[in-house]
């Protein structure tokens, strides 16, 4: 008996003298990862004379936790935030929805054409979206969409070549078996999709969903061609206020950067809890 | 009902949402609302800001609504090539405004200035140049700015030199740059006297150009415009360039008390008018003193270059005269007054430098005297400004480091920069 | 299938047809609304001068001949792209793999660990330049400064030691950085094998547990196999995605020291947006196109051979 529980207690020890290491680990690498976002929020609490003090300051002194009100009152930043808000869930939803219709089609229908459908997809995103800024804009001003926030809008619902693609992989990794079972018990594409597939791709779409909200939130390029009043602005044009010709104020663009970030940083705990290993597929017996 | 009709539903309200979502009109009550685009953000954006709501009030007529577009480059061309231009435009800079104007796309202003009584004469000389193209103006501007040096006098003193007696020729700044330059004990700099940059700017001061207005042709490698680049590198070598640029990169940014010339970084410091402000606020107990670029002999004295964005009005305009008046006002004596009073340049308009504001000022009267001065230089009038300047960028950081000796370098430049211009005026000799 | 008839088959064919261009819809119609035009439209202004402030006008051949004969940046910045390529996109494929691997360990408080190495990929750009620009820098840096303590201990060892490089200002270590400073943002690359990593079946390590399989072979002949789809998919958009590399550049080093980082889609930009150059650049980006898809094809065709696909319908 003494035996057994020896042991018992052995393996608890090696188990834990693991995890220490793995945790260890973790951290040694974790600690440089997060320096950017470290120096980020420590130079928004720093007083404007240490921003580029040489050599560096690595803890603000004093603390100016001012910077914080001050930056978030320089530019009107409900507003700005409002205006990303709506365009970010908007984006969110038309992705999620349009890209894993096409995906789905692009991996569980057979198809004429299909094939080269997907290589004139995968080619829209070799070319440089530079040169096609100009006759994009002359599609929308002749919709008479400038000046709004549908250019920025509206292609989530066309569905996204990069987020097709993923989809189309994850899908891919479904087992033929689970569809055909379902097929043969009388379900039309449109079921096989919503509760066969679909809930077996949740990572994938959570990172889908993660992206294009990180996408829209940050973009700043769309917006500011698009925009041009700025009660519709976003957070990122607002960023720019704090930039101009002759240098930036640091801290109070740093103050707000931190604040644009956090809420990702947040979506992002969240969102990942869906990443529990285990969850996955089941059900085949033999 | 189940989940997924309450999300299709869901799904569709948004649709709804995302395509009518329309916010309330704004009233036009019989006013013309022009539309004023502006590449200013920050300080100088909210001061564009009060002038326009001024401008509003005393021009009951008129609504002109301000949008800064940060300093984009993308926005504006998308704009001229979409065809959904402002009314107004303060985006452009004067490198680019010969490009534009040889494309039609803008405005000449020469007529509404005739009918306004308002001529070119009330602008600085080396500023109404950079503002015509081909004899006729197409933009107007509110600021402009000049070049000099500034140099610490503490340090010139603490080094051997007089304070009081800046470096009057080339050789004097060469001299004054070596004593004042010291090191720590591992090598590295504690300090530079000198680090000249910006071969546009010191090409002019040895008297050299880069376009040639009467034979219309490239002139990057003017005897004087390489002798400028050698006389550069030969500070290069001096200091060593890569010990130098290790050592600028620990310099902080020139708006907080972390400058370099303002922690004693540097000894000699080329800049702009913009500097009093920076040196009141960040570095009030330093000694500083400043002087116009000396050249050497043969060169001109007194030289700056001029530069800034500029107003012009685009030529698909539908209120051309509402929009001309919102110009006039705005690069006029009353508003350039208090624009270039809150953000510390200098007025391009004679009759406002004049003012005691900006004359009881030593600096101020300094440089207001080399901008309006007749070695005032803004981009030549060539429509492909931008990939000059450049490539002369470029060939200074390649003859800074050794690559290619400078003469070779501005040769390659005129070579490539005359091809360039011979095919852009071919392309529109033929339209 | 051989059991029914040829009009039954092709009513199945038909079904087919129909619900595949159904599901695909939507990007069918916004291709065909938003993206055919400007293709369009760009491959007619790369045979044109094109100053993107007024209208083009056809010059043919053109810009075609100049950036192949007469650009020496045409080749530099292709250069630099391609050495991105070879060099980058293993560094930065393999680092999101381990780092995927190393966040999916069976450890407490991991969710608050993914969280700290997403990080970088989040933190604004403008931000992170600053940082960069501080630790690279070549004196007081604390990248140097950790290699030249490292270099005096090898020194007192009378090994031979190393001297910190000039990173961002030496044209020699300009490109090297840049891929350094790219390891911080394997975070999205990470999050993609996280995805995958989680739809691989227990059941499978179960099985090789019971067989007496060490990690190594679980690794080598259940994990990588099952993630081969997404390795794909990283391989492919890190492809595409490098021969458009530009914003860092842009923000940090705008192409130097001396052209060391003047890649492709800056040079092109350049030529877009400040030169008046519109036309130029288009055909750029055509000569591009074609690169990528050459490229994209190859990978394509090896794929057979090492991606494995459970749900494959061929």
């Amino acid at each position: 008996m003494t035996h057994s529980l020896d042991w018992k207690k052995r393996r608890k020890l090696r188990v834990t003298v693991k995890e220490a290491l793995q945790h260890l680990l973790l951290l040694a690498i974790g600690v440089s990862f997060m320096l950017p976002f470290y120096w980020l929020v420590a130079t928004s609490l720093k007083p404007d004379a240490q921003v580029f003090q040489s050599p560096p300051a690595w803890l603000p002194h004093p603390i100016m936790w001012h910077n914080y009100p001050k930056a978030l009152t320089y530019v009107p930043f409900a507003r700005y935030l409002l205006n990303t808000l709506v365009i970010c869930t908007l984006s969110v939803f038309g992705m999620l929805l349009s890209s894993s219709l096409v995906a789905y089609s692009f991996s569980k229908i057979r198809w004429p054409g299909r094939n080269i459908a997907f290589f004139i997809l995968l080619s829209t995103l070799m070319l440089p979206g530079q040169v096609t800024m100009i006759p994009v804009f002359s599609i929308f001003k002749s919709l008479h969409w400038v000046d709004t926030i549908r250019p920025l809008v509206v292609p989530s619902f066309l569905g996204g070549a990069f987020y097709i693609f993923l989809l189309r992989q994850f899908f891919m990794t479904v087992p033929l078996e689970l569809s055909d079972a379902a097929k043969i018990d009388g379900c039309s594409e449109l079921d096989i999709y919503r509760r066969v597939v679909l809930p077996l791709a949740k990572p994938a779409l959570a990172t889908i969903a993660l992206f294009t909200f990180i996408g829209a939130w940050n973009d700043f390029l769309g917006p500011l061609i698009y925009l041009n009043d700025d009660a519709k602005y976003t957070l990122s044009l607002g960023l720019q206020q704090f930039v101009s010709r002759h240098g930036a104020e640091w801290s109070m663009l740093m103050a707000a950067s931190t604040v644009m970030t956090t809420p990702i940083v947040v979506l992002f705990f969240f969102a990942q809890k869906t990443f529990i290993q285990g969850i996955t597929l089941t059900g085949i017996k033999g | 009902m189940s989940k997924s009709s309450y999300a299709i539903i869901l799904v569709i309200a948004l649709l709804v949402v995302a395509l009518l979502y329309t916010p309330a009109e704004k009233r036009t009550d019989g006013k013309v609302n022009l539309t004023y685009w502006t590449g200013w953000t920050g300080h100088e954006l909210e001061v564009q800001r009060k002038l326009v709501a001024r401008f509003n009030r005393e021009h009951p007529n008129i609504r002109v609504r301000i949008l800064s577009v940060a300093g984009s480059y993308q926005k504006v061309r998308i704009a001229f090539a979409g065809g959904s231009t402002p009314d107004v435009c303060s985006a452009i800079w004067a490198d680019e405004l010969a490009g534009y104007a040889i494309r039609g796309v803008l405005t000449p202003l020469d007529t509404f200035m005739k009918e306004y009584g308002r001529s070119g004469d009330e602008f600085m000389p080396g500023v109404w140049r950079m503002l015509s193209f081909r004899g006729r103006p197409y933009g107007l501007c509110s600021t402009t700015n000049s070049t000099f040096i500034v140099y610490n006098k503490g340090i010139f003193r603490r080094s051997g030199l007089d304070p009081e007696r800046h470096p009057r020729t080339l050789a004097e700044l060469d001299r004054a740059a070596e004593l004042t330059t010291a090191y720590n004990a591992d090598g590295t700099f504690k300090r530079y006297g000198l680090r000249p940059s910006s071969l546009v700017f010191w090409a002019y001061v040895f008297g050299g150009k880069w376009y040639d207005e009467k034979t219309g042709r490239i002139a990057a490698n003017d005897p004087r415009n390489v002798e400028a680049l050698r006389w550069m590198v030969s500070y290069a070598q001096r200091y060593d360039i890569t010990r130098m640029e290790a050592f600028e990169q620990t310099f902080g940014s020139i708006q907080t008390v972390s400058g370099p010339f303002f922690v004693g970084k540097m000894a000699m410091w080329t800049t702009g008018e913009w500097a009093e402000e920076h040196m009141r606020r960040y570095a009030p107990k330093v000694e500083w003193g400043y002087f116009a670029a000396p050249p050497p002999p043969g060169g001109r004295r007194n030289t700056c270059t001029v530069g800034g964005s500029v107003f012009v009005i685009p030529a698909a305009c539908k209120h051309k005269k509402e929009a001309w008046e919102f110009l006039n006002w705005i690069c006029g004596p009353e508003a350039v007054k208090e624009f270039c009073l809150s953000i510390g340049n200098i007025p391009p308009l004679k009759s406002v430098a004049a003012e005691p504001e900006f004359q009881n000022r030593p600096l101020y009267k300094f440089a207001i005297e080399l901008a309006g001065g007749r070695n005032a230089f803004g981009p030549p009038p060539v429509p492909i400004w931008p990939q000059y300047a450049a490539e002369i960028a470029r060939a200074e950081d390649y003859a800074m480091h050794g690559r290619r000796n400078p003469k070779q370098l501005l040769d390659e430049v005129t070579i490539k920069m005359q091809k360039e211009l011979d095919r852009t005026l071919a392309a529109f000799r033929s339209r | 299938m051989r059991n029914m008839t040829r009009r039954q088959t092709s009513r199945l064919v038909k079904a087919d047809l129909r619900n595949g261009l159904l599901f695909a819809a939507p990007w069918i119609a916004g291709f065909l609304c938003l993206t055919a035009y400007p293709i369009i439209a760009s491959i007619y202004y790369s045979f044109c001068n094109f100053d993107a402030i007024s209208p083009p006008h056809w010059v043919g051949m053109l810009n075609y001949r100049i950036l192949v004969t007469e650009d020496e940046l045409f080749w530099r910045s292709l250069w630099n792209t391609a050495y991105m390529i070879v060099f980058g996109l293993p560094v930065g494929l393999v680092s999101s793999l381990v780092l995927a691997f190393l966040l999916n360990l069976k450890v407490r408080g991991m969710a608050f660990y993914r969280t700290l190495y997403y990080l970088p990929s989040i933190t604004p750009i403008v931000a992170a330049s600053a940082l960069w620009l501080w630790l690279l820098n070549p004196e007081i840096g604390l990248v140097n400064e950790l290699i030249m303590t490292f270099g005096k201990m090898l020194h007192r060892l009378h090994l031979p030691a190393p001297a910190g490089p000039g990173w961002l200002i030496d044209p020699a270590w300009a490109k090297p950085a840049l891929i350094f400073m790219g390891l911080w943002g394997a975070g999205g690359g990470m999050l993609i094998y996280l995805a995958g990593l989680q739809d691989v079946p227990e059941q499978l390590y179960e099985a090789a547990d019971l067989d007496g399989a060490s990690s190594w072979k679980k690794l080598w002949h259940i994990t990588l196999p099952m993630l081969s789809p997404v390795i794909f998919f990283n391989l492919v958009m890190g492809l595409i995605g490098s021969f458009q590399y530009f914003t860092q550049v842009y923000v940090m080093t705008g192409g130097g020291p001396q052209d060391a980082t003047l890649f492709y889609a800056l040079h092109l930009f350049n030529n877009a947006f400040l030169n008046f150059k519109m036309g130029y650049a288009s055909a750029m980006a055509w000569i591009l196109f074609l690169i990528t898809l050459a490229c994209t094809l190859l990978v394509f065709k090896t794929s057979a051979r090492w991606v494995y696909y459970p749900g494959e319908l061929k």
